[in-house]
C-alpha cells in the first residue's frame, strides 16, 4: 500500500449498507466503503454492476431512490445535502460524459464554481485577475489552449477534450474528494497520460479520489491504494493494486461468480 | 386559410372602416396610392376580421388589437415637441446611414441623414393570413422606400411616441436590392405609449439575382402597445436572405411572414427568438415557399414563456413540385419557465416533389436536468443555474447576430425580460 493516509483518521466518506432503487430496479443492494484523506480507491466492474450508480448518488444525481443505508462526507450527512451543497463541501464528480452547454462559457462556468465553493470555506471571492492567474497555470498543466475559456462549455469539444475539461475544473475547484466516473474511457494513450498526470497532480494528504473504471490501464497511471470490485450492486471483493492486475488476466466472471454464490 | 364567404363583417371591422372613412381623404399618396388603399380595403371587407377559430390565428390575442381605441393614425408630432414625446434613441450604428420614423411618419431633423426615395409601389396580394398587412396599407401615412445597387448599410427606428397613445402607428418598409447588390439592414421597433396603442407594421422584401440582404430585427415596443407586422419577400435566382429576429416587447405581438425563394439557388436563413413575461403573447407565422430548383431553408426559432406568457410559432415550409434538390431545415424549441405560461409549436413540411433534403425539429419543455445537475454537481446554486440555462437556450440565434452593437441591444433586450440573468451578470 502506497497511501498517505492517517489510518486512525475519521474517515473522508462512509457508506454504509446502501441499497438505492433506479426505476423500481435495486441496482445498489448494500454498499459499504470507508475512505480517507490521503487513500486513492478504484472501483472497477462489469457493465451494469452499478459503479457509475454509486457515483451519481453521492453525487445527488435526481432520479434515484435511497432504498436505506447512509453515507456521510466529513461526518455530515451526504443525503441531506442539495447536490451543490455537496459540490460546495468539497465533493467533485467529474463525468463520464460531459455535456456541452453551448452559450455558458468556461472561464464564467469556473470562476462561479471556484467562487461558490470559496463563500463556503469563508474565503474571499476571486478576481477576474486572481481567478486568471490561478486557471492559467491549470490550463498550460492540461495543454489546454486559452481560447477555450471564452467558448461555450464543451461545445465541439471532442470526447477527449471533453474529459480534459473534466480534470481542469478538479485542478482549479481542488475538491477534498474527487469522484471521477470512467474519466479513462475513450481516451488514446497520449491523453490518458495527461489525464492521470492532472489527476495525480491533485494527490495529497488532505485529499481522497475515487476512480471509477472498467479497465485496469488507468491503473498504470494512476496507482491505486485500493481497488474494490463491484458486481450485481455489492464489492464482491477488494484488495489492493495487484486486484486489478489479476482483473485485467482474468475478466471479471469469475468475480461474478463469487457474487452470485 | 379562412374561407371569405364564411366570414361575416364584425364589430371590429365595421370600426376599422368607420375609420378609414374619416382619415381616407387626407392620407397622402405618396406613401400608398388611392388604388392601393382601395384594393385593401375590399380584400379586408372579403376575408373579415380574424377569429380565434382559424387556424393561423389561434394563438395571437386578437383581443388586445380588438380593444385598440382608435384604427385611425396618430397625428404626426411636431419636431419640436419631439424630444419630450419620443423615447431616447438608441446609439448610432457605426457605418449605418439611419432613418427615423416617429408615429409612422419620417423625420429629418438632426438624427435622421438623408433621405430614401419613396416609391408608390402597392403591396403584394396578401392572402388571409396576413390581413393585418392590409390594414396597414389602408392608414399607413409614410414610407421607408429603399432601392440599394451596389452595398449599403441602413438602419431604419420606427419609433411610437407618447402623443400617439391610444392611435395606431403603421410603419412601412419596401426593400428592393438591384442584382447582385448587398444591404445591412436594421429594422426596429422602439416606444412605450401609456395608453393602449396599435404599431401595425407592413415589409415589403425584393431581392434580385445574387442579391444579399442581412436583416436584423429587433421589435421592443412598450407593454401597453398591440403589435403586428407583416412581411413579404421575393427572392430571385441565387439571391440570399437573413433574417436575426428579436421579439421581446409588446403586450401582444403577431408576426404573419411569408418568403418566396423564387429563382434557383435562393436561400433563405430564418432565425428567430421571442421572451416573453407576464401575461405577453408573441405568435409568429412564417410560410417559406420553395418555387425553384436547388432552393435552400435553415429556420431556427427559440422562445422562452415566463409567468403566463403565451408564444406560439407555425412554421410552415412548402416545397413546390417544381422544386427539386431543395434542402430545408427547421429547429424549433420552447422553453416553459412559468406555471401558467404556454408555448405552441407547429413545424410543417409539405414536399411535393422527391429528391430533397428536409428535416424538422420541435421541441417543448422545461430546462434539461441533464445540464441543471451538471452546474449544480460544479457547486453553482440552482437559481444561477436555472439563469445560465436560459440564456444558453437563446444562445444559438444571439451568436448568429454577426452585428456586435445589434447583437448587444438584442443580449439587453432579452435579459431584461429575464431578470435572473441580468442579476447573475451573465451578460458580459
Amino acid at each position: 500500500m502506497t497511501s498517505a493516509a492517517d489510518p486512525l483518521a475519521p474517515p473522508l466518506l462512509d457508506i454504509r449498507d446502501l441499497h438505492v432503487k433506479v426505476g423500481g430496479q435495486e441496482v445498489l443492494r448494500g454498499i459499504s466503503l470507508v475512505v480517507r484523506a490521503g487513500e486513492v480507491h478504484a472501483i472497477m466492474g462489469p457493465n451494469g454492476s452499478g459503479k457509475s450508480t454509486l457515483a451519481h448518488v453521492l453525487a445527488g444525481r435526481p432520479g434515484y431512490e435511497i432504498v436505506s443505508g447512509s453515507a456521510s462526507f466529513e461526518g455530515r450527512d451526504l443525503f441531506a445535502l442539495a447536490p451543490e451543497q455537496r459540490a460546495r463541501a468539497g465533493l467533485f464528480l467529474g463525468f463520464q460524459y460531459p455535456v456541452e452547454i453551448p452559450g455558458v462559457n468556461n472561464a464564467y462556468l469556473l470562476k462561479a464554481a471556484v467562487n461558490a465553493a470559496r463563500r463556503e470555506r469563508g474565503l474571499a471571492e476571486l478576481d477576474a485577475f486572481e481567478f486568471l492567474s490561478v486557471v492559467r497555470t491549470k490550463i498550460r498543466l492540461m495543454q489546454i489552449d486559452e481560447s477555450f475559456l471564452s467558448r461555450g462549455v464543451n461545445e465541439g469539444f471532442s470526447g477527449g477534450e471533453k474529459k480534459r475539461n473534466e480534470i481542469l475544473q478538479l485542478l482549479v475547484l481542488e475538491p477534498k474528494l474527487a469522484l471521477l466516473d470512467e474519466t479513462d474511457s475513450g481516451l488514446d494513450i497520449d491523453a490518458l497520460k495527461l489525464v492521470a498526470n492532472g489527476i495525480n497532480s491533485l494527490r495529497a494528504a488532505e485529499r481522497a479520489i475515487v476512480l471509477v473504471t472498467h479497465y485496469q490501464r488507468m491503473l498504470d497511471f494512476v496507482v491505486p491504494d485500493y481497488v474494490h470490485v463491484l458486481a450485481r450492486g455489492r464489492i464482491a471483493r477488494s484488495g489492493d493494486r495487484t486486484l486489478a492486475l489479476e482483473l485485467e488476466k482474468r475478466g471479471y466472471d469469475w468475480i461474478g461468480e463469487q457474487a452470485a454464490a | 386559410m379562412a374561407s371569405p364567404a364564411a366570414t361575416r363583417p364584425s364589430e371590429t371591422l365595421d370600426r376599422i372602416l368607420r375609420d378609414y372613412q374619416a382619415v381616407a381623404a387626407r392620407l397622402p399618396d405618396a406613401a400608398v396610392t388611392r388604388d392601393a388603399r382601395a384594393h385593401a380595403v375590399r380584400e379586408l371587407s372579403r376575408y373579415g376580421w380574424p377569429k380565434a377559430s382559424d387556424e393561423q390565428w389561434r394563438y395571437t390575442n386578437l383581443r388586445a388589437f380588438e380593444a385598440v381605441p382608435a384604427f385611425g393614425p396618430a397625428v404626426p408630432v411636431p419636431e419640436l415637441l419631439l424630444p419630450e414625446l419620443a423615447p431616447e434613441l438608441p446609439p448610432a450604428l457605426p457605418g449605418f446611414q439611419r432613418l427615423l420614423y416617429v408615429d409612422g411618419v419620417r423625420q429629418l431633423g438632426a438624427a435622421a441623414s438623408a433621405a430614401a426615395t419613396a416609391t408608390t409601389t402597392a403591396g403584394p396580394d396578401w392572402p388571409a393570413e396576413q390581413r393585418f398587412g392590409l390594414l396597414c396599407d389602408m392608414f399607413a401615412s409614410d414610407v421607408a422606400a429603399l432601392r440599394i445597387r451596389g452595398s449599403a448599410a441602413v438602419e431604419v427606428l420606427f419609433l411610437t411616441s407618447a402623443a400617439a397613445a391610444g392611435a395606431a402607428c403603421y410603419p412601412r418598409l419596401q426593400v428592393a436590392l438591384e442584382p447582385d447588390s448587398e444591404l445591412k439592414l436594421v429594422e426596429r421597433h422602439l416606444g412605450a405609449p401609456p395608453a393602449p396603442t396599435l404599431v401595425c407594421a407592413n415589409i415589403a422584401i425584393e431581392l434580385g439575382r445574387g442579391a444579399r440582404l442581412m436583416h436584423y430585427r429587433l421589435q421592443q415596443c412598450g407593454p401597453r402597445t398591440a403589435f403586428a407586422d407583416t412581411l413579404d419577400a421575393r427572392l430571385a435566382e441565387q439571391a440570399s436572405y437573413s433574417v436575426r429576429q428579436v421579439a421581446i416587447g409588446a403586450g401582444s405581438a403577431r408576426t404573419s411572414a411569408q418568403v418566396r425563394l423564387s429563382g434557383r439557388g435562393a436561400a433563405l436563413s430564418w432565425q428567430a427568438i421571442a421572451v416573453g413575461r407576464g401575461q405577453q403573447v408573441h405568435d409568429a407565422a412564417l410560410k417559406v415557399e420553395h418555387l425553384a430548383p436547388d432552393t435552400r431553408t435553415e429556420e431556427v426559432f427559440r422562445g422562452i414563456a415566463d409567468e403566463r406568457a403565451r408564444i406560439a410559432f407555425s412554421g410552415h415550409i412548402h416545397i413546390a413540385a417544381c422544386a427539386p434538390g431543395s434542402d430545408a431545415r427547421q429547429s424549433l424549441r420552447g422553453l416553459i419557465e412559468g406555471a401558467g405560461a404556454e408555448i405552441d409549436l407547429r413545424p410543417r413540411l409539405e414536399i411535393n416533389t422527391d429528391e430533397v433534403k428536409a428535416q424538422h425539429g420541435a421541441t417543448t419543455g422545461a430546462l434539461d436536468e441533464n445540464l441543471m445537475f451538471y452546474l449544480l454537481a460544479r457547486g453553482i446554486d440552482r437559481s444561477t443555474a436555472r439563469a445560465l440555462l436560459k440564456w444558453a437556450f437563446l444562445g444559438d440565434v444571439l451568436r448568429a447576430i454577426d452585428l456586435r452593437e445589434v447583437r448587444r441591444a438584442a443580449e439587453q433586450g432579452a435579459a431584461g425580460q429575464l431578470p435572473d440573468v441580468v442579476a447573475i451578470g451573465a451578460l458580459t
